[in-house]
């Protein structure tokens, strides 16, 4: 029989008290937690800035239900609820990108959460005889998409997780970029003296292999401890300076440095990764995952595979199922998951459903294992802010579907025909070695200053998916 | 996705064709040619069931030239006799001879112009098939840059509609070029028909009840008929008009028929399961009152008629999340034996 520790017990109590405070909130208004997962560089963050400006201003929206039926009246801005959280700074986010010339938010460093409250008309008649005006309070959160990759290395043991880390890094490009650690690795072994200096030594080392791996070519997206990118205020603890090792034969010993090591890892896992989990991701209502396809696609199908292989591995960690009244009450289960390939306006307009193929296709295992689950799966091709413009230009007596917009680093715009996504398995031609070279863009300048919310794709879909059914 | 099409669209390096400074030199020579998949599959379905079945059936010549020669030679008649009778009046008197001519003038402009209206009318029937026709296939294709010209087009027909002209004022700038053919069909369907459906619900709505009322109220049968006729051909036109059909007299007997027709042989998609629980939840009011229980089942026809005038008069065809239904209507004829008693 397996006792359960204190640390799981306070954290039971902990969702209870929460629970009921949120079916006490419910009694008067609607609360729904929309969780926005992505890996790093996927868009989160300019993702949720647009998503409250466009609820702010409620311009652009056309396909959220809600609002195509006049029953949307406001959104604004509240405190959120979690008093310890830092505020996700939209006003800062969204004057970057409004400001002259517009920029891209910079990369986000640590969690911060935010709280609209939408007012609606009810949609049924006897809803609204009793509350002529509901409120629904949608509760975002950001955080670097590094710390994703944190949540499978909750159900592994220190020795799973090296043994497969290091199988990872038997295969190119990783094993060229792990040079210089599994150098350093063929200089220890697990039985040595616990010596504090050797696995800094052998944590930097690894830090700087996670670094290689974000930055390679292959721009690998499973890299294993998040934290060790980006520590937010964890930068020089203890709590980061471990890494793998292999395992010799049965457990390591207590006083050796693999002994160290894998205390440092399970202290790893509750204090950093099971924290940030049950605060931010156990009581989650609604889930997007943001994956850039088409960055993948630049990079390459090392890329791509890895990705696949990371997706699939965080979504394991989320309660997926239908929410129906008694696991409302008992617990919190994701019931509508939508997968969207972001930066839909780096291609033409026309090729959106060849996107959005292609996203079906990659997320395929992820998503049948979520339906099975009993949540509702959908995919979209969006752009959290459109930057393009799609537009037909002759080249060389033929039609071509380019877009218009100004590239990432320059100051006029221009209009390229990005290529196309094949509607079919073959990604990656033999005999081409760079296929795709889809490139980023400016926001366009002037952007949002209509006061109709920022230009987006598909945005009112998601949310019409994601809210819709909050907003009846 | 077949392996031939992917086969048939090579691969297409990316290419940058700067507007400012074209230099033909920066772009790689080999563009390889890729032609839309043909929408030839997506026209098949082009021809709608329902009108193919209530269209006017097909007589050889012989039955056309039967009635172009009657006709031809009533006309000849009675020009015959209008100059015969002018030539009589003016005998008679120089007052009656102008009076009978102003009179004929009268006669014949206003005929002129009725067929005039009749033949505008029914090529906006037609514009409608055609428009529904382009609806379905844009939507089923889903391809993208053809739906534009279909809101353009509507736009033309719903030009000089002041109550549309804010709502087509919306859509022309809700709609922007990341969207595909089906999402901009879908965006007219809820930006600028919704409202008109709601409209004609209304329509709908009102006629059923005053066939309701006026059929348990009258005293005898044919009067029934004649009411039913009249509010129906009444209902029809309404809708016709706010959908932009404004269907002359012929016009909209073409509708009643086609209607009927659609009601008779193919019905809407739930006829026959509505027709049986409506006729017994019609035998329940009856065993209150024959006249009541006849009234609503003559409301629930009208409302069924309506419905059909709107299915047939919409330029873009249900979706089957907004189609209509006559749930709300039956609830509304529930209300009339309260009021009738």
């Amino acid at each position: 029989m397996k006792f359960p520790n204190w640390n799981q017990l306070a954290q039971v109590g902990e969702q209870a008290l929460g629970q009921v405070n949120v079916i006490a909130g419910r009694m008067l208004e609607g609360t729904l937690r929309l969780g926005v997962t992505g890996l790093r560089r996927s868009g989160k963050t300019v993702f949720v800035t647009s998503l409250i400006d466009n609820l702010i201003r409620g311009g652009r929206l056309p396909f959220l239900d809600a609002v195509a039926s006049n029953r949307f009246l406001a959104a604004r801005l509240r405190a959120s609820p979690d008093r310890t959280a830092p505020r996700f700074p939209y006003e800062k986010y969204l004057a970057a990108l409004t400001a002259t010339p517009p920029h891209w938010p910079a990369a986000t460093t640590g969690v911060s959460q935010l709280r609209l409250a939408v007012r609606f008309t009810p949609g049924s008649g006897l809803r609204r005889s009793v509350q002529p005006m509901a409120t629904l309070n949608v509760d975002v959160i950001d955080y670097p998409g590094e710390w994703l990759m944190d949540l499978p290395m909750l159900n592994q043991s220190y020795r799973d997780w090296s043994a497969l880390t290091l199988e990872l890094m038997e295969r190119q490009p990783r094993r060229q970029l792990a040079a210089r650690w599994l150098h350093w690795l063929g200089t220890v072994t697990p039985d040595l003296r616990p010596d504090e200096s050797l696995a800094r030594e052998g944590a930097a080392l690894y830090t700087d292999y996670l670094h290689a791996c974000r930055r390679s070519q292959a721009s690998l997206s499973l890299v294993q401890p998040g934290h060790f990118i980006e520590p937010g205020d964890l930068a020089g603890t203890p709590l980061l300076a471990f890494c793998p090792l292999p395992a010799g034969s049965g457990e390591h010993r207590a006083q050796s440095l693999g002994g160290l090591m894998n205390e440092r890892f399970e202290a790893y896992k509750t204090q950093v990764v099971r924290r940030f989990f049950v605060e931010h991701f156990a009581r989650l209502d609604r889930q997007i995952v943001l994956v850039d396809v088409l960055g993948m696609l630049n990079a390459g199908p090392t890329a791509l595979y890895d990705m696949r292989m990371a997706l699939t591995a965080c979504l394991e960690a989320f309660h997926h199922g239908r929410a129906g009244w008694v696991s409302r009450l008992t617990g919190h289960e994701v019931d509508r998951v939508l997968f969207a390939a972001t930066k839909a306006d780096h291609v033409a307009a026309g090729q959106h459903a060849n996107l959005r193929n292609l996203l079906d296709m990659l997320v395929s295992e992820a998503r049948n294992a979520i339906r099975f689950e009993g949540a509702m799966v959908d995919t979209v091709a969006l752009a959290a802010v459109k930057c393009t413009e799609t537009v037909t230009t002759e080249h060389q007596g033929r039609k071509l579907a380019c877009i218009q917009g100004t590239p990432l680093g320059r100051q006029r715009p221009t209009v390229l025909f990005p290529g196309n996504i094949p509607d079919g398995p073959d990604l990656f031609p033999e005999n081409v070695s760079q296929p795709y070279r889809f490139l980023d863009f400016e926001p366009p300048a002037g952007v949002g200053r209509d006061g109709r919310g920022l230009p987006n794709i598909r945005l009112d879909q998601a949310l019409n998916f994601l809210l819709g059914d909050y907003l009846a | 996705m077949s392996n031939a099409t992917h086969q048939a669209s090579a691969w297409q390096p990316p290419v940058e064709l700067d507007m400012h400074h074209p230099d033909p030199a920066a772009a790689p020579a080999a563009v390889a040619a890729t032609t839309a998949a043909a929408s030839a599959a997506a026209r098949a379905g082009e021809a709608s069931g329902l009108a193919a079945l209530a269209a006017w059936p097909q007589w050889s010549w012989t039955v056309p030239a039967f009635f172009g020669g009657v006709a031809a030679l009533v006309v000849v008649a009675l020009a015959f006799d209008a100059t015969d009778l002018m030539g009589r009046s003016f005998a008679a008197s120089y007052a009656l001879g102008v009076l009978v001519t102003v009179v004929l003038a009268v006669t014949v402009g206003t005929a002129v112009k009725l067929s005039l209206d009749e033949v505008i009318s029914i090529r906006r029937l037609r514009q409608i098939d055609g428009l529904r026709a382009e609806a379905d296939r844009l939507t089923r294709a889903n391809g993208h840059g053809e739906a534009l010209g279909f809101a353009d087009t509507l736009g033309d027909f719903y030009a000089g509609r002041a109550d549309l002209a804010p709502v087509l004022h919306t859509l022309g700038h809700t709609v922007n070029d990341a969207h595909s053919d089906a999402e901009v069909i879908a965006l007219i369907d809820r930006q600028v028909l919704s409202a008109l459906d709601q409209r004609a619900y209304r329509f709908v709505l009102t006629a059923s009840r005053d066939t309701a009322l006026a059929t348990a109220l009258s005293p005898s049968a044919a009067l029934d008929v004649a009411i039913v006729l009249w509010r129906n051909l009444k209902l029809v036109r309404e809708v016709a008009a706010l959908y932009g059909a404004r269907p002359g007299p012929l016009g909209s007997w073409r509708l009643m028929r086609r209607m009927l027709a659609n009601l008779a042989v193919a019905g809407l998609a739930d006829s026959v399961g509505h027709v049986a629980v409506d006729a017994l939840g019609g035998s329940l009011a009856a065993a209150i009152s024959t006249r009541l229980g006849q009234g609503m089942i003559n409301g629930l026809l009208t409302a069924r008629i309506g419905i059909a005038a709107m299915t047939l008069c919409r330029p873009v065809g249900f979706s089957p999340d907004n189609k209509p239904n006559l749930k709300r209507i039956r609830a509304e004829l529930m209300s009339v034996p309260k009021e009738v008693l």
